[in-house]
């Protein structure tokens, strides 16, 4: 059984715990033994893409030493592990010590998807879920990690799941962290667009590995009272 | 830090057919020739088919026998030595080309006395005499071949547009609404 | 950067632009367009990446040898016959060329497309110098009527549609109103015809400068430029030092790169490479060449290791054709002739974070731009570094303190996050109606001014995670 570490991020712990449980399911369905640390928190991402360097180098430091001896860490968010991978190692470069800690800690780091089926080789979890479908890829995942088929490829193996293709689906959902609040007007429309998107494609229910641009989209389409869902991907890996 | 360098050309294994090809689809009206007198004669046809009255050549031996006969037939040759403004009035400019680029379908033509940039840019038909042996791969190839440059190399891909009001493309916003080339193959 | 004081108030602008419905269908148009046209030519090429990467590795090796580079530009063009003249900033620029027209007896004068000397401000203090300058490309002429500047690297006037340029052609014109593009394309045509016989002086921007031949290359589609610089006798070329390319044997790597990432296409309809003045016995081309070599700002941003890789640019606009904020907010909102994801790194560069501070985080890090620069610049990244050096210098608002220092110090440990969900669950008991919050007190007012927000779960993950080991697998 391979031993994983879960970050679960911020936002899931609080707002969508649904969506850890999920992962911790689909983790231990693809044979993972998943342990929590509990001493995690936030990967500092919303501080640090916001200006804030030095208090996301604070969390930074601490997720370094909650995972530090951790096999393999995986977060169902792309952004957290694009975050880790991508920006440790910058927010570290003057400081050699921790700069390879950073490296280290960000070579171990995955987002669950990627994880399953890059690292455990892993794309059919017995998974049913019938239901029309479309996948909107969540930026950071996208063009940080490069995740593109490997969610698209776990979706094709869920039982009785009608997937269909998200139009202008690489178009950005418009929440940017706190840039949907300071330019939350920019934001709206630019949720507006994927919103149209979505309802043009039929879809029943539309997913994605990140619940920042779930809630945004979630909270979009409630207020045009349409009775898309917007589910996580991994709730939907976990249902049988 | 050494100069890092840029790639050759994709090889074609038929330039000609590829120029001909990529020049179409830029608008170009590639019309083929075998040998230089037909595209003498091709020239004065569209010549008479455009009702053409007022011509502006390119001064040069390659150009010579296309003007002679044109002027037989009536048209005014306007003078290649002239200003701006005589060359305004003409209806077709006519010229040759230096060479021919397949992979974007282009012209390329040179300035110099007896080639001035106005016979190809201010009528609204140009009309070009490119040989088919003067057409490369690419624009790696050109810039190797090309040697001392001139006042002005224009590399021409298609009738002058834009598609600046209301982001409809429209032809001829400047320079020419049309261009032919008379590809002579021999 | 005297010249501009005031900061830009980008949010204001673009909340103005979303209401601006027409500019919202124009760019909703265009931009589409542009980004099909863009893949589709790209998607010819499968050496692609592997040209990006030349490319931007010329353009490096250029930028860490400027000064040798520019030193031999100068000499090839001083020995073709030409002036270059050394420009510190906007304000030398300007005295150069309106002294060059003023001495020249220079009235009348065409101008092709230049972001350069739209950045310079240089058509007012000709003007103000007694020259009347026209606009020859048709998109520069559309905005110079409407007394507007640009709104897009490539496409001045796309934020405009037809009818208002038919209103305008009718207005500043006095001609009939024609309705369609190509009947607006003549009138233009014609009226520009008799500026390019009458104009005495032709100025032009500079697409690349080739340092071994001195040849300066302009690339466009319509003709202005070929004509701007054919036929009046002096010949004004304004170029940012960044512009210089060492060999003409790099042109195939840029030219091919430009226009299939600005317009799609596989080259631009015209291809200047003018290799100074005109020659004995030629009857068009430029008595008289003059090149302009600026600097405004561009030497100290050379200096600035995270930001200088922004010297790559090519301008073809590719970016800003890519970006959902550029599409939505429009060229103008962002106060500045460099707009969109290059000008929210140049406009801070070059007019300060102060004046343009909000520019950087208008974006989400979508990234959509990083991955279709020609040049590959690290333009995210760049935008990252100037929001910290934003918050370094003291620029944050108030408000952004108060949310990141409120986040960070609940983040600091388990306990606190956890009390953090405490407090939440209980203050959302105010606002929460059927599992969603529509009404956030400010400062998160903006999220529910567009959308529902989630309540905090009454079970946060990690209480059920300690329940469940609690219990046993």
């Amino acid at each position: 059984m391979k031993p994983v570490a879960l970050f679960v991020t911020c936002l899931v712990d609080q707002l969508f715990p649904n969506v850890g449980e999920a992962a911790v399911r689909a983790l231990e369905r693809a044979g993972c033994a998943v342990e929590f640390p509990g001493e995690q928190t936030c990967c500092g991402q919303a501080a640090f893409n916001n200006g804030f360097q030095e208090e996301a180098r604070v969390l930074a430091q601490r997720f370094l030493d909650v995972f530090a001896d951790a096999t393999a860490i995986v977060a169902p968010s792309g952004s957290c592990a694009d975050m880790v991978r991508e920006w440790y190692p910058h927010l570290f470069r003057d400081t050699p010590a921790l700069l390879d800690r950073a490296r280290s800690v960000a070579s171990r780091t995955y987002e669950l998807s990627e994880y399953l089926v890059r690292v455990l080789g892993v794309t059919d979890l017995g998974a049913r879920f019938p239901a029309t479908v479309t996948y909107h890829p969540s930026c950071h995942g996208l063009r940080g990690l490069g995740l593109r088929d490997e969610p698209l490829g776990l979706l094709r193996a869920v039982r009785d799941l009608r997937l269909v293709e998200l139009p202008d689906a690489e178009q950005c959902c418009g929440f940017g962290g706190f840039f949907s609040i300071k330019f939350a007007a920019l934001s709206g429309a630019m949720l507006s667009a994927k919103l149209d998107t979505i309802e043009a494609s039929g879809a029943e229910v539309v997913t994605a590995t990140d619940v920042s641009c779930l809630m945004h989209i979630s909270g979009g389409l409630s207020r045009r009272g349409s009775r898309v869902r917007a589910l996580h991907l991994a709730e939907i890996l976990a249902g049988s | 830090m050494s100069r890092p360098v840029p790639p050759g050309d994709r090889p074609t294994a038929d330039p000609v057919a590829l120029f001909i090809e990529r020049a179409e689809q830029v608008g170009i009206s590639v019309i083929t020739v075998g040998t230089h007198d037909e595209a003498i004669e091709r020239a004065v046809a569209l010549g008479r088919e455009r009702r053409v009255q007022r011509a502006a050549l390119w001064d040069t031996p390659e150009m010579a026998p296309i003007r002679d006969r044109l002027r037989a037939e009536g048209v005014e040759i306007l003078d290649p030595r002239g200003t701006f403004e005589t060359f305004a009035q003409a209806e077709i400019g006519i010229t040759g080309a230096e060479w021919g680029v397949a992979e974007t379908g282009s012209l390329v033509l040179s300035a110099g006395p007896g080639k001035p940039q106005a016979a190809s840019l201010l009528a609204p038909l140009h009309l070009a005499v490119l040989r088919s042996d003067r057409i490369v791969p690419g624009l790696a190839t050109l810039l190797e071949r090309c040697g001392p440059l001139p006042s002005a190399l224009v590399l021409i891909t298609g009738p002058s547009r834009s598609a600046d009001i209301g982001l409809v493309p429209v032809l001829g916003a400047h320079g020419p609404t049309a261009v032919t080339v008379l590809l002579v193959a021999g | 950067m005297p010249d501009h004081p005031t900061r830009i108030d980008l949010i204001r602008n673009t909340e103005q632009a979303l209401r601006d419905a027409s500019l919202q269908r124009q760019m909703g148009k265009a931009m589409p367009a542009s980004r099909r046209a863009r893949a589709d030519a790209v998607a010819e090429l499968p050496e692609w990446e592997s040209l990006r990467s030349t490319a931007a590795e010329i353009k490096d090796h250029v930028l860490a040898n400027l000064e040798g580079y520019l030193r031999q530009l100068e000499s090839q063009v001083s020995a073709l016959g030409g002036t270059v003249h050394w420009a510190s900033d906007a304000a030398e620029a300007r005295a150069i060329i309106t002294d060059l027209a003023r001495s020249r007896g220079v009235r009348r004068i065409v101008k092709s497309k230049s972001m350069t000397t739209e950045e310079i401000f240089l058509n007012p203090a000709l003007e103000a110098a007694g020259a009347g300058v026209v606009e020859t490309d048709l998109g520069e002429y559309v905005v110079q009527l409407a007394g507007e500047r640009p709104s897009h690297l490539i496409a001045p006037v796309v934020h405009k549609p037809t009818e208002e340029i038919a209103d305008l052609f009718v207005r500043k014109l006095g001609v009939p109103r024609y309705e369609r593009p190509e009947e607006l394309a003549r009138v233009a045509r014609e009226v520009l015809r008799a500026e390019f016989l009458a104009a005495e002086m032709g100025i032009t921007g500079v697409n690349f400068a080739i340092a071994e031949s001195g040849t300066l290359v302009i690339v466009e589609n319509e003709g202005n430029a070929r004509l701007t610089t054919a036929r009046p006798r002096i010949h004004v070329a304004v170029m940012g030092v960044e512009k210089v390319l060492p060999q003409l044997a790099d042109l195939s790597v840029f030219l091919r790169i430009l226009a299939r990432s600005g317009t799609g296409q596989r080259s631009s309809v015209y291809v200047s490479l003018l290799t100074g003045p005109r020659r004995a016995g030629e009857t068009d081309g430029p008595e008289e060449l003059h090149l302009v070599i600026l600097d405004n700002g561009r030497r100290r941003l050379l200096a600035d290791p995270d930001l200088r890789a922004a010297l790559r640019c090519i301008r073809c606009g590719a970016c800003q054709n890519e970006c959902p904020v550029y599409q939505h907010a429009g060229g103008h909102a962002y106060g500045s002739v460099y707009a969109g994801p290059i000008g929210a790194v140049l406009t801070p560069a070059y007019e300060g974070l102060e004046r343009a501070r909000d520019l950087p985080f208008a974006s989400t890090l979508c990234r959509a731009c990083a991955d279709v620069c020609p040049v590959k610049i690290d333009l995210p990244g760049m935008l990252v570094e100037l929001r910290a050096r934003s918050v370094r210098t003291g620029l944050a608002s108030w408000r952004d303190r108060m949310l990141v220092g409120a986040w960070t110090f609940f983040t600091r440990s388990p306990a606190r996050f956890m009390l953090a969900g405490s407090l939440g669950r209980l203050a959302q008991r105010l606002v929460a109606r059927g599992g969603k919050i529509e009404r956030l007190p400010y400062p998160l007012s903006g999220w529910t001014a567009h959308r529902a927000a989630p309540v905090l779960a009454s079970t946060p993950f990690r209480a059920w995670w300690k329940s469940r080991q609690g219990e046993g697998r």
